[in-house]
């Protein structure tokens, strides 16, 4: 059988190397690899497709093998294994409550804060940061309700997606 | 078809308005002869039981403000109740101003007609979203129909999509704008680079934002009509005060400016499900069917067959509201005549 993966691997020399390994180690046959190192995510990471052939016992190994390794698996046979998770919050937004609030988040299980973009107002009350969290796909629900338990607790005001 | 229209405001005046411009449209096509027999405003009444005269309710109420003044017909100083008693009609149009803290007069108003054994359209949200039930069993106590597709999104068919055309489906939840006044402050903010105070200005000077803006931007109309949906499509026993309610009021440039760059936009979102009631500002993708300009109105049902159905259409206005109540008379004088038949 066959997997089509999409796998999300830091821009640094070496690392695709790291995701051949198992796969070379445990005798999963590479079909196909498309690595364009110009397509990045928000997070600088580059998405690389890979399709992988073997038996089913073989192919979980893999599948395992990258997870112990902390290889980002995004899909697996076009299904999304991560979901992209946008929100804004607005107001009195100080470094402190930033830092807080990032690692509260990042804290919630396999749940991180992705991209931030912080625009400061003219009135301090009124500063807006938008971040970009991932979280495991199904996740979404619970991830938005947290966000907005956050957020009322240091009175911001919680912009979720739809 | 004897019709009693109690208000005469925007919509008041729409409704006399399509009723004139449609009448060979209703008679050619469903044998339907709408004849206004009283109309109320805050100065009297004006009250014909053969018939009163559409153009000339709108000119005079246009030319002195007052219905009472209609020529020969007028009653000053009428109580609206006493009309309902004095004269025969077949259906009420109940289209006085919405009060969304006791729902008056419209509530009562609309509990005497039932109680006649009158069929009721509304356009008014106030008693709607504050006892839903109450009224909906008065209609099926006394066997009348009551309808009220004008309540939520205007001129936009929303309750008779989900009842009718989607009779075999299943609704899940509903997200929809159903406020015209905030998705005009939002669009413009969003496409200006403008701040909220100084777009809320220039809707209030257009006349697009109400001098007291208050249940607009602080999402109240909306919730009424998330409560209306819910009782309404998804059977939930619900009331204005089981909405969770924020409104546009704290959305600033630099937020608005943050979304777009990351193709998104925010919307006053009003959504209806099994477990959550809201009114919030949410984030919508560009080009996604939420990205609407101006006062549009849009709602998404999510269904179990037909998966999300999408209407957009004129949140308000005077003859695109009256287009609504219009529809609602259309099909109680149709279910009448197949009763009768």
């Amino acid at each position: 059988m066959r997997f089509n993966l999409v796998l999300d691997v830091p821009d640094v020399p070496g690392q695709l190397l790291e995701v051949f390994e198992p796969m070379g180690r445990l005798g999963a046959n590479i079909v196909a690899v498309i690595h364009q190192r110009d397509v990045k995510t928000e997070r600088g990471t580059v998405p690389v497709h890979i399709t992988i052939e073997g038996d089913k016992e073989i192919l979980d190994k893999v599948m395992d093998a990258l997870l112990s390794k902390d290889i980002n698996i995004l899909q697996v046979d076009g299904v999304l294994r991560k979901e992209q998770i946008t929100t804004i919050l607005v107001g009195d937004i100080v470094e402190k409550d930033l830092q807080d609030t990032v690692s509260k988040l990042n804290k919630l299980n396999s749940v991180k804060v992705a991209d931030l973009d912080l625009k400061m107002s003219d009135d301090p009350k009124n500063s807006a940061t938008m971040m970009v969290i991932e979280a495991d796909f199904g996740q979404k629900k619970e991830v938005l309700e947290n966000i907005k338990k956050l957020g009322a607790e240091k009175g911001f005001l919680v912009i979720n997606e739809v | 078809m004897k019709i009693v229209i109690l208000g005469f405001g925007a919509v008041g005046q729409g409704i006399a308005r399509v009723i004139s411009m449609k009448k060979d449209h209703l008679k050619n096509k469903y044998e339907l002869k709408p004849q206004i027999v009283a109309v109320c405003d805050r100065s009297g009444a004006a009250i014909c039981e053969s018939g009163l005269d559409e153009e000339l309710l709108l000119q005079t109420k246009n030319d002195t403000g007052k219905i009472a003044l209609y020529p020969d017909y007028g009653y000053p100083n009428m109580d609206s109740l006493q009309v309902l008693d004095e004269i025969e009609y077949d259906c009420l149009v109940e289209v006085t101003p919405t009060d969304i803290n006791d729902g008056q007069p419209a509530h009562k108003h609309i509990l005497k007609a039932m109680e006649d054994g009158k069929d009721v359209v509304t356009s008014n949200k106030g008693p709607l979203a504050l006892s839903f039930q109450d009224l909906a069993d008065c209609a099926r106590k006394n066997n009348v129909e009551f309808k009220f597709e004008a309540s939520v999104g205007g001129a936009m068919p929303i309750l008779n999509l989900a009842h009718e055309t989607l009779a075999g489906c299943s609704i899940e939840s509903v997200y929809g704008i159903l406020n015209g006044t905030t998705n005009y402050i939002l669009s413009r903010m969003a496409n200006e680079g403008s701040s909220y105070e100084q777009t809320l200005k220039e809707a209030q000077e257009m006349g697009i934002a109400e001098t007291d803006p208050y249940q607009d931007v602080e999402g109240i109309d909306a919730a009424c009509k998330i409560v209306i949906l819910a009782n309404s499509v998804l059977n939930m026993p619900v009331t204005l005060k089981d909405v969770k309610v924020e409104g546009i009021s704290k959305i600033t440039s630099e937020s608005i400016s943050l979304a777009k760059k990351e193709g998104l936009l925010i919307k006053l979102i009003g959504e209806a499900s099994s477990d959550n009631l809201e009114v919030s500002p949410r984030l919508v993708r560009q080009g996604s069917p939420f990205a609407v300009e101006g006062t549009l109105n849009v709602a998404t049902f999510k269904t179990d067959l037909a998966d999300d159905i999408t209407v957009v259409g004129k949140g308000a206005g005077s003859v695109e509201t009256a287009s609504a109540i219009l529809s609602d008379i259309v099909s109680i004088w149709k279910m009448r005549n197949k009763k009768n038949n």
